[in-house]
């Protein structure tokens, strides 16, 4: 059974309809990218698998998880859904490792000294075992984003969504970010991603999706959609971005 | 100009001015606390929209916002007895502090809430904490600290202010001043002394407060 199932979803911004039904589904251990021009949607559908999003119809489900149109109680999903962010977003107030600790404590209710020692695995396993004292204003932008990565996969989830990750950072440190997810990729772990990064995309992704004006136009595995694209819209993008 | 002034008089009362001097900093003291309190509590649910109370916030903060201290205090001392409820001139000057602290504070420390990236409370929704942890956790000390040199400056207004209390009895510092100057008439020497004594009162609370804002919110400053 497929990890993440998305059916007939549908979503509206005012007037503007953003997503037109969408269906797609994710196994377990699956890397997913999803691509298409700012606008079609992908950032919209990836935040509405943790209910950043509300939406109008359809159905989500991540294992076993059922988030429905307009349901308020979305905390049992969101364990199960880890989120990395454009923009890092990480608590200013709290040094990596508390970061990193924060929801294991709060969320998860464990024992501090266990927070502790589970934020100090993270941190080690992105790069960072040393910055566990440091505040994110210390940390350069890839660092912060590792950090983001950590504090994700403290919580254990079973998937991990990341809305363009390497959006914000120079250009010499989007290699470190990448190393990070194609190692997490690497062992198991479950991906949705929303790239700029084509080539990553291609290297890293079992599945590529493309979106084009709130709907799936195209999906299917990397190499085929790069060398071989179906639609005039998808070779256009393609074009578009070499 | 022929008046001899005459300071050591006022020696025979330093006493009373002590005491007065402790008892304004202990009706500020009292006052902030819960002050703070309630504004962290009328913040949040006014940035937050948590009905009924948002309403009752907005009602609260511009009825004390748009009426005078004294007058809010009088209505408390000489009002609440009115309606069967004893209260003394201590209580009446907490309460007064408290109500009048609350009010703006309220919309001070909004002011930091909504400052507050929206990205960092999506992520820590994402991570599945309530809305109360997000709040206590995430949102508060960051807002606080934003505005906390506007705290500052409030609360020294406060005790400013605290010396209104002296009209209802309360025996702080202007009322101990207002004693002394019936008593020896020396209103210039009197009143040069306890000024001065407000202002040096203004400048520790505000120095201390900043410190302490800097040691007891979390983290650094950013």
């Amino acid at each position: 059974m497929a990890l993440v199932r998305i059916d007939g979803l549908h979503k509206h911004f005012g007037s503007n309809h953003v997503l037109k039904g969408i269906n797609l589904k994710v196994e377990r251990g699956e890397v997913v990218a999803l691509i298409g021009r700012s606008g079609s949607g992908k950032s919209t559908l990836l935040r509405s698998i943790n209910g950043l999003e509300r939406f109008e119809d359809g159905l989500i489900e991540v294992d076993g998880e059922r988030l429905h149109a307009g349901q308020t109680n979305l905390r049992d999903l969101r364990q199960k859904v880890g989120m990395v962010f454009q923009q890092f977003n990480l608590f200013p107030h709290l040094s990596a490792g508390q970061n990193v600790m924060l929801a294991p404590e709060v969320v998860k209710k464990l024992p501090k000294a266990e927070c502790e020692s589970i934020a100090r695995a993270m941190l080690a396993k992105v790069g960072l075992a040393e910055k566990f004292d440091a505040y994110p204003d210390q940390l350069s932008g890839g660092q912060q984003q590792r950090v983001a990565i950590a504090r994700a996969l403290a919580m254990q989830p079973q998937v991990l969504l990341c809305d363009e990750i390497t959006s914000a950072l120079d250009p010499e440190l989007v290699s470190e970010v990448l190393a990070v997810v194609k190692t997490l990729a690497a062992e198991g772990m479950t991906l949705v991603m929303v790239t700029h990064e084509m080539r990553f995309a291609r290297e890293v992704g079992d599945t590529l999706v493309f979106m084009h004006e709130g709907r799936i136009h195209e999906s299917g595995a990397p190499d085929t959609l790069f060398t071989r694209p179906r639609t005039p819209e998808l070779a256009n993008f393609i074009g578009s971005i070499h | 100009m022929t008046y001899a002034f005459d300071f050591a008089s006022l020696l025979e009362y330093r006493d009373i001015l002590l005491a007065g001097t402790l008892r304004t900093l202990a009706l500020t003291a009292i006052g902030t606390f819960f002050g703070l309190a309630l504004g962290v509590l009328g913040a949040a649910s006014r940035a937050w929209q948590l009905a009924p109370w948002n309403r009752v916030f907005a009602v609260y903060v511009e009825l004390i916002r748009n009426t005078p201290f004294l007058v809010q205090l009088f209505f408390i001392f000489f009002g609440l007895p009115s309606l069967g409820v004893s209260i003394n001139e201590w209580q009446a000057s907490i309460l007064a502090m408290v109500i009048n602290l609350g009010a703006y504070s309220t919309e001070i420390i909004r002011a930091g809430i909504e400052a507050t990236p929206r990205g960092q409370i999506e992520a820590a929704e994402s991570l599945a904490m309530t809305r109360r942890q997000i709040f206590l956790r995430v949102v508060l000390a960051p807002a606080l600290r934003k505005v906390w040199p506007a705290i500052c400056s409030q609360v020294v207004i406060v005790m400013l202010g605290s010396s209104v209390c002296s009209q209802i009895a309360a025996e702080e510092l202007t009322f101990a001043a207002n004693f002394i100057q019936s008593r020896n008439f020396r209103a210039f020497e009197t009143y040069f002394v306890v000024t001065g004594m407000y202002f040096l009162l203004a400048l520790a609370i505000r120095q201390l407060m900043l410190r302490a804002g800097d040691r007891l919110i979390g983290g650094r400053r950013t």
